[in-house]
């Protein structure tokens, strides 16, 4: 197995020591270290210093660390000297994050998820939910795989590179599409789950999302989307079980 | 205590729930924690599929609330949906009935496997701050002993955490269930408040707020249509 290979394998546990002291530095330098193994040979004075920067603090998404290790595995073989490594280290989290999390987190993954929940609303059962897994982690490999070359083989030029490619473009126009889908899925998921129910239950079932909707608003540091189902399905059944 | 399940289902529930919680952070982030994806697996396991995938969607509306960017801390819904979703399978009653307990369940799961997160991250890191004098000399050893070790950590907090959401399966089981509507309403009202939620949040005020709201009248549409 070429080192990139393994390299592209020990991206998938990035995050396994996710940790307050260096976030996902231990699995950065966990994921870089195939990549690193050539300066054995060619630099073994700057080995060991590579891999203990390598495991340094570092923070982006997880999806795009790839980028990074590619890019600091390339300048340590480059030898560049070790503080302009760790400046392109640190300058690499914020944007490598916010990307991600524009691309995936607030992209991709709600607009396929809620995709999947109308098809499933829609009767297309277990397969909308295979098709998900495939079509998602398709996207997510691809972009693993174009990640790790990507930094590979820009090194300290990475900045520029990320900046000219389709991350950005896709990201501006898979938020709509998301919100667009998330905003169809709720009442679509909400009408499926409630199918058969009398028709009063449907607008208490309204009812009961606005005044959340509402109390999220107003009071949103006490009363969070998970507090409020709890009260409420825990109140519903106590007073079943109370008044049968 | 007898467990409402054959051992052989009950392991595998016990694995799934494992690798779910496993996925929310640690490896392989594929999206099988997503409880969609994990009440449908649970319920194949647990022999009832379409219980499963009908709590893994209300527990999604209420994951769609989470937006897990940076060191944020939030729920843990994938064992809890496992748990849930097992509980569906296995309850006699009606699904409209089981729909708000197993709500509860997931809920009340989701919110312990939260409150355990912090605990592995900060284990985690007192394992660095232990090791620091090796990891600044550069031990590579040392850093994939490290990264081992708090996978293994992981996979136990979700193995405990399937487990003991299991136990409880087992005991509400032998609290006699209502034939209401009421709990169902309660849980599918507040899983739409929360992804509602979620979604204008991620939209703020820019145009993506104009299509979430595009999106959700013709939802509405076509959910009164498909009645």
């Amino acid at each position: 197995m070429t080192a990139r290979i393994r390299a592209l394998l020990r991206l998938f546990a990035i995050q396994a020591s996710w940790n307050y002291e260096r976030m996902q530095g231990i699995g950065m330098g966990y994921a870089a270290a195939p990549l690193l193994e050539g300066l054995k040979t060619t630099a073994p004075g700057r080995y060991a210093e590579a891999v203990a920067r390598s495991a340094e603090y570092f923070n982006c998404h997880p999806y795009l660390a790839g980028v990074a290790v590619g890019a600091l595995a390339r300048t340590e073989e480059d030898g560049v000297p070790g503080p302009l490594i760790q400046r392109l280290r640190t300058a690499l989290c914020g944007p490598l994050g916010a990307l991600g999390d524009q691309v995936f987190w607030a992209g991709l993954l709600p607009a396929l998820m809620a995709l999947t929940m109308v098809a499933v609303a829609g009767g297309a059962g277990a397969w909308a939910v295979v098709s998900f897994l495939i079509v998602f982690n398709g996207v997510r490999l691809a972009t693993a795989w174009w990640g790790l070359r990507t930094g590979l083989e820009t090194g300290l030029q990475v900045a520029g590179a990320m900046q000219r490619s389709w991350l950005p473009r896709v990201g501006s126009w898979l938020g709509p599409a998301a919100g667009f889908l998330v905003g169809f899925a709720v009442p679509a998921s909400g009408g499926y789950l409630l199918r058969g129910a009398p028709t009063g239950a449907l607008a208490s079932t309204l009812g009961i999302a606005i005044v959340g909707i509402v109390l999220f608003h107003r009071l949103p540091a006490m009363v969070t989307a998970l507090r409020y189902g709890l009260a409420l399905v825990g109140a519903a059944l106590l007073w079943l079980w109370l008044v049968p | 205590m007898t467990l409402p399940f054959d051992l052989s289902i009950a392991l595998g529930l016990l694995g799934w729930g494992t690798l779910v919680g496993l996925d929310l952070v640690s490896v392989p982030q594929m999206m099988i924690s997503r409880p969609l994806v994990a009440g449908t697996i649970a319920g194949a396991i647990a022999g009832d599929v379409a219980s499963g995938m009908r709590v893994g969607l209300l527990l999604e509306l209420f994951a769609l609330d989470v937006l897990a960017v940076g060191a944020a801390r939030y729920p843990d819904y994938g064992p809890a949906t496992v748990v849930a979703s097992a509980f569906a399978a296995a309850s006699p009653g009606a699904w409209q009935v089981v729909l708000g307990p197993a709500a509860l369940l997931g809920l009340l799961l989701a919110r312990l496997g939260g409150w355990t997160l912090p605990y592995l991250r900060h284990a985690n890191a007192r394992v660095v701050q232990l090791h620091s004098a090796e990891l600044a000399a550069g031990e590579l050893g040392r850093i994939e002993a490290i990264h081992w070790l708090s996978l293994i950590r992981d996979a136990v907090r979700s193995f405990a955490l399937t487990g003991f959401g299991l136990l409880l399966v087992a005991l509400w089981l032998r609290i006699p269930t209502h034939g209401e509507w009421l709990p169902a309403i309660a849980a599918v009202g507040a899983a739409m408040a929360a992804a509602w939620n979620g979604a204008v949040r991620t939209a703020g005020r820019g145009l993506r707020l104009t299509w979430v709201e595009a999106g959700a009248v013709a939802g509405l549409l076509w959910a009164v249509w498909a009645r």
